[in-house]
């Protein structure tokens, strides 16, 4: 047996070249590094808007930011498609695949089955109308452009501020691929990860209710 | 005076704070033996398997528990990349592997009857480890042929350190038997 080790570790292999992913890496900020890249953007963003003269705002009216979610408040809304929930959520993923995807574990713990793609987790869920969890642990940031769609800042749970997007359809922008309407939406951040909850249906009191049961805050 | 090259668990430290760079030399470190973890598994894959397997390693640092040995971990990534992609191939792994020609290093050279003789028993062992079931190739790939430890080793496969130890053993009977 040792003689058949030993052939087998001076078998001369010819491996292929290994290719330099080292150089080849394009590298999305972590957690530690978007906070700080968030800190500054907000920092830049508020410069903006204290220099910036009527003129060149016309495009841009408003803008927030939280988490992976950068909202800008535009004149027109750009085309976008309607587009089911469950559309385009990538392939089912299990809980550990998702846990290092997102750096943490997919909240809530018990969940239906969950899809990703480009480093965005989702699941649906029933509220009891549908609706779609998604959460990103990433600077895998969307877009969000809203022309007359309301935009409230709330808080989701003790500590954790949310926007509540509500009203006429505004149109999302998801990393890779074309824009869609979304319907109301609460997005909040905690450690690291941005929750996204969309439901045509929903209304502010049930997807703040859904988002502390995520979070596992809900009073019962 | 050049300084030292930063050791491995303050490239990670750095890594974890959201260094590309530290990341970066990081892969470059383990960038030869992740690839051929994948190509074990996946193939033609490999490439792809291990550019995403970084990203994902990227975005999970922040779960990496600090001190821990880094080539594992990474490993563990990639391997797992490797298999959803085989998977999603429908192929079984296959090795692949042409043995090298042996350089003559030296001292009297051996008679060309001698050099094919060996040429042909290495294609033979060659041919026999692929032969085996994928589990207990695999197995023997990873601790043999990369020179792998059983826990680098139980990172690629997913297993536990015992299972890489009776894999390996039951792998040699079988590699044994077909090799003779």
């Amino acid at each position: 047996m040792a003689e058949l080790e030993r052939e087998l570790r001076r078998l001369p292999v010819d491996w292929p070249a290994t290719p330099d992913l080292a150089a080849r890496l394009e590298l999305a900020p972590t957690h530690a590094r978007r906070r700080r890249l968030a800190v500054a953007a907000l920092v830049a963003a508020a410069l903006v808007a204290a220099f910036a003269v009527p003129q060149s705002r016309s495009a841009i009216l408003r803008f927030f930011h939280l988490g992976g979610v950068a909202v800008e408040r535009v004149e027109t809304l750009p085309a976008a498609t309607e587009r089911p929930l469950a559309s385009g959520l990538g392939s089912p993923v299990d809980d550990a695949e998702a846990a290092r995807v997102l750096g943490t574990g997919f909240l809530p713990r018990s969940h239906g089955t969950l899809y990703e793609q480009n480093g965005f987790v989702s699941t649906l869920l029933s509220t009891p109308e549908p609706a779609l969890l998604s959460e990103f642990g990433s600077a895998d940031m969307i877009k969000k452009l809203t022309a007359t769609s309301a935009v409230e800042q709330v808080e989701v749970a003790p500590g954790v501020s949310g926007l509540w997007i509500s009203g006429a359809p505004h149109a999302v922008f998801f990393p890779g691929a074309s824009p869609r309407l979304a319907g109301n939406v609460l997005v909040w951040a905690r450690d690291g990860v941005t929750y996204r909850l969309e439901g045509r249906g929903l209304d502010q009191p049930r997807a703040l209710r859904v988002a502390r049961e995520v979070l596992g805050t809900s009073s019962g | 005076v050049e300084g030292r090259p930063p050791d491995e668990r303050e490239l990670v430290r750095r890594a974890r704070r959201g260094d590309e760079r530290a990341f970066t030399e990081l892969v470059r470190m383990h960038q030869e033996i992740a690839f051929r973890v994948a190509y074990l598994i996946s193939g033609g894959e490999a490439e792809d398997a291990v550019q995403e397997a970084l990203l994902k390693a990227w975005r999970a640092l922040g779960r990496f528990r600090p001190g821990a040995p880094f080539r594992p971990w990474l490993l563990r990534i990639v391997a797992n990349e490797a298999r959803n992609r085989r998977r999603a191939a429908g192929r079984r792994s296959a090795l692949a592997l042409r043995a090298e020609r042996e350089e003559v290093s030296g001292g009297a050279a051996p008679s060309p009857e001698a050099v094919a003789l060996a040429g042909e028993e290495r294609g033979r062992l060659l041919e026999a480890l692929e032969a085996l079931p994928d589990d207990a190739r695999l197995a023997l790939a990873c601790r043999y042929l990369l020179d792998l430890s059983e826990s680098d080793t139980a990172a690629a496969l997913g297993v536990r350190r015992g299972t890489v130890k009776s894999r390996v053993s039951r792998a040699l009977e079988r590699l044994r038997e077909a090799y003779g």
